[in-house]
């Protein structure tokens, strides 16, 4: 009979105090491990998306705001920059991908994104945030792509057809473009990007909209129109080029440029010959995002893992009034077997194992509460907002967050092992 | 086997154990006999090494146990006594079977593949083949002492040391344990010193030792 199997029977004969306290350890590791498992992902397909574009190109102002509000769509442009900028960024050998994005109105506070047809044809890494569930990708001007999250939450159907607000919030004095409806065809599969919160139109479609006032402007508003046009590029940043395009698009703004190098490591030295050499700014997303996450959502998961660790603190102490209570009443067994031979040794190890026993139990009952957890938000989040909660894996995170309980468990039974310890066995048979 | 002289030990303010001198012979039975605090408890205590004496010579099987450190007179305590005590002392969590292991496991005198067979056969030499996998709880107080009589004989030891073994028993119960703690230590030649403050208890005993006055106040 092992010290193990003695400890294990003591707290198996006192077995609602053992579970209670089991319980109270369980409930600080699922915290834990849920919170550590989430950050993980969060952190994950937050990086993921900042990692889609190498840089975004925009008018000068905040980096930041550049990045959230184009590559997120969160926050509001910086501004516009002049088409010609996107060109010469488009043709420069370093780019492989470069796409155009116009922002300005909105449909149910969903942003109204205007961009080149090729996005959609874009695929990231291993990612295909712009497969299709239905329908068809825009073709020409005026036809819409929702996102899944705008087709859920706002009703619109393929063949539907709405009207952009002018604006990126929602609000009822919103000015409404009624001359230039859209027409709904196709619906994203929901991704767990931002992608599920925008709709996607031909960049023409938001230059229609907002040239309708312009007595100069060159387009036909509705038209499945061919353009031609010959410019210069005077915000070039560092070579002259000359194309020729479909559309004319002089005097045409864009938001942003979403841009995909040869390299990543060609980042800095472009983002630096941009914002050195032309009037527009650049920022690398993935930066921008870390620099977010660590200031905002870093100090929330800090925060998160501290209520966590504070109950598995609270659940030590738990551990440790419990032993204390059971060594208190448990006197007579210990001198016993001191009695028997045991070793003060002995003693103080039985003790502990028992604080072992119950710190190991409230780890697995822990992870398996944190595992379920995760497993509830999977199924919530994926079918709310796409966003794949993995199941808990040990992570390095979570190896030193379960070895810390186990510490501090082990802190705890010392206290009542010191107890039993020190136990006078001559006194305790007399007493008792 | 259990030699005292000239033991003193100090039990509080103003008073003190004091024994000039004790001696019980390999397989005697002895009779510790005395009114309550005369320090016949306090003489076992000293002889099972859970006291230390203050002064004196205190040998057991031939080692003078105060020489002894804690953690070897902790061995040799395992080793080589057994005890009963009168509240049966088992220890409630393990059953019958369990709790006569547990006087195997804190010595190293019988080797583990021996245990339960060892068990076994002391549980059915004191009558309680059928109560094995019984908790404490749920035998009587005569089946419980006399599965304390099968833990404290189990490890083959030299000495016995039975505190007041009969005091929280019926007068039937008790004769019928006392006739099988005297049986199973003549047959295991055993040394057995008994303690008891019933001196019908004490004169079914070959030997009797006084107590009385083992303990007292100090002279001023």
């Amino acid at each position: 009979m092992s010290l193990w199997s003695i400890a294990w029977r003591y707290l198996w004969n006192r077995k609602l105090t053992t579970a209670l306290t089991i319980l109270s350890v369980a409930l600080g590791v699922g915290m834990i491990s849920a919170v550590l498992t989430l950050r993980e992902e969060t952190q994950r397909r937050f990086e993921e998306e900042g990692q889609a574009f190498d840089i975004v190109v925009g008018s000068k102002g905040n980096p930041l705001q550049l990045v959230l509000s184009t590559v997120y769509f969160m926050d509001a442009p910086t501004g516009n920059m002049d088409y010609a900028v996107f060109e010469s960024l488009k043709s420069h050998e370093d780019v492989t991908h470069a796409f155009p994005i116009a922002m300005g109105d909105s449909y149910k506070g969903y942003r109204i994104v205007g961009t080149s047809r090729e996005l959609m044809d874009f695929a990231p890494g291993a990612r295909s945030p712009y497969t299709l569930a239905e329908g068809r990708y825009f073709e020409k001007a005026q036809e819409a792509v929702l996102g899944a999250q705008v087709a859920r939450d706002s009703g619109l159907k393929v063949g539907s057809v709405f009207v952009g607000t002018h604006g990126l919030v929602q609000s009822s004095f919103a000015e409404s473009h009624d001359d230039h409806p859209y027409t709904v065809v196709g619906i994203l599969n929901l991704s767990g990007s931002p992608n599920d919160r925008a709709i996607f139109c031909d960049i023409q479609s938001v230059w229609d909209v907002h040239s309708h006032c312009d007595a100069d402007h060159d387009h036909d508003s509705d038209s499945d129109h061919d353009h031609d046009h010959d410019h210069d590029h005077a915000e070039d940043p560092d070579h002259d080029h000359d194309h020729a395009h479909d559309h004319d698009h002089e005097g045409q703004e864009v938001t942003a440029a979403l841009i995909k190098l040869a390299s990543p490591a060609l980042r800095f030295e472009f983002k630096d010959q941009i914002n050195k050499h032309s009037n527009a700014m650049a920022a690398i997303p993935i930066m921008e995002i870390q620099k977010l996450y660590e200031q905002l959502l870093g100090t929330a998961k800090l925060v998160l893992l501290a209520i966590g660790y504070l109950v598995v603190a609270i659940s030590s102490l738990s551990i440790l009034i419990g032993l204390y209570m059971a060594i208190l009443q448990r006197r007579r067994d210990l001198a016993i077997m001191r009695a028997l031979g045991a070793t003060r040794g002995e003693i103080f190890g039985a003790v502990i194992i028992e604080a072992f026993w119950v710190t190991v139990l409230g780890i697995a009952a822990g992870w398996f509460m944190g595992a379920l957890t995760c497993a509830v938000l999977n199924h919530f989040l994926v079918t709310r907002i796409g966003f794949h909660v993995p199941a808990i894996h040990m992570t390095a995170d979570l190896v030193s967050a379960y070895s810390a309980v186990v510490l501090m468990g082990l802190i705890a039974g010392i206290l009542p092992a010191w107890q039993a310890y020190r136990s006078d066995v001559a006194r305790d048979l007399a007493e008792l | 086997m259990v030699l005292l002289e000239e033991v003193t030990r100090r039990l509080g303010p103003g008073v003190h154990f004091s024994c000039e001198k004790f001696y019980a012979a390999p397989g005697s039975r002895t009779a510790l006999w005395g009114p309550s605090g005369c320090g016949k408890s306090t003489m076992l205590n000293l002889i099972t090494g859970l006291l230390r004496p203050d002064s004196g010579t205190l040998r057991i099987d031939g080692a003078d146990i105060t020489a002894l450190s804690e953690s070897r007179m902790d061995a040799f305590r395992g080793e080589r006594m057994g005890f009963v005590f009168q509240t049966f002392n088992l220890l409630p969590p393990f059953n019958a079977l369990q709790n006569v292991l547990l006087g195997m496991r804190f010595s190293d005198t019988i080797p583990e593949q021996e245990w339960k067979s060892r068990a076994v056969a002391m549980l059915n030499r004191v009558g309680l083949e059928r109560r094995l996998h019984s908790k404490p709880g749920t035998l009587s107080v005569g089946e419980r002492q006399r599965v304390a009589i099968a833990r404290a004989l189990v490890n083959k030891p030299r000495l016995i040391v039975a505190d007041e073994p009969t005091g929280s028993l019926d007068p039937k119960t008790a004769a019928s344990v006392m006739a099988l703690l005297l049986e199973l230590c003549e047959e295991e030649k055993v040394t057995l010193l008994l303690v008891t403050h019933d001196r019908g208890i004490a004169e079914q005993l070959p030997d009797l030792f006084d107590c009385t006055g083992l303990a007292r106040e100090d002279a001023s």
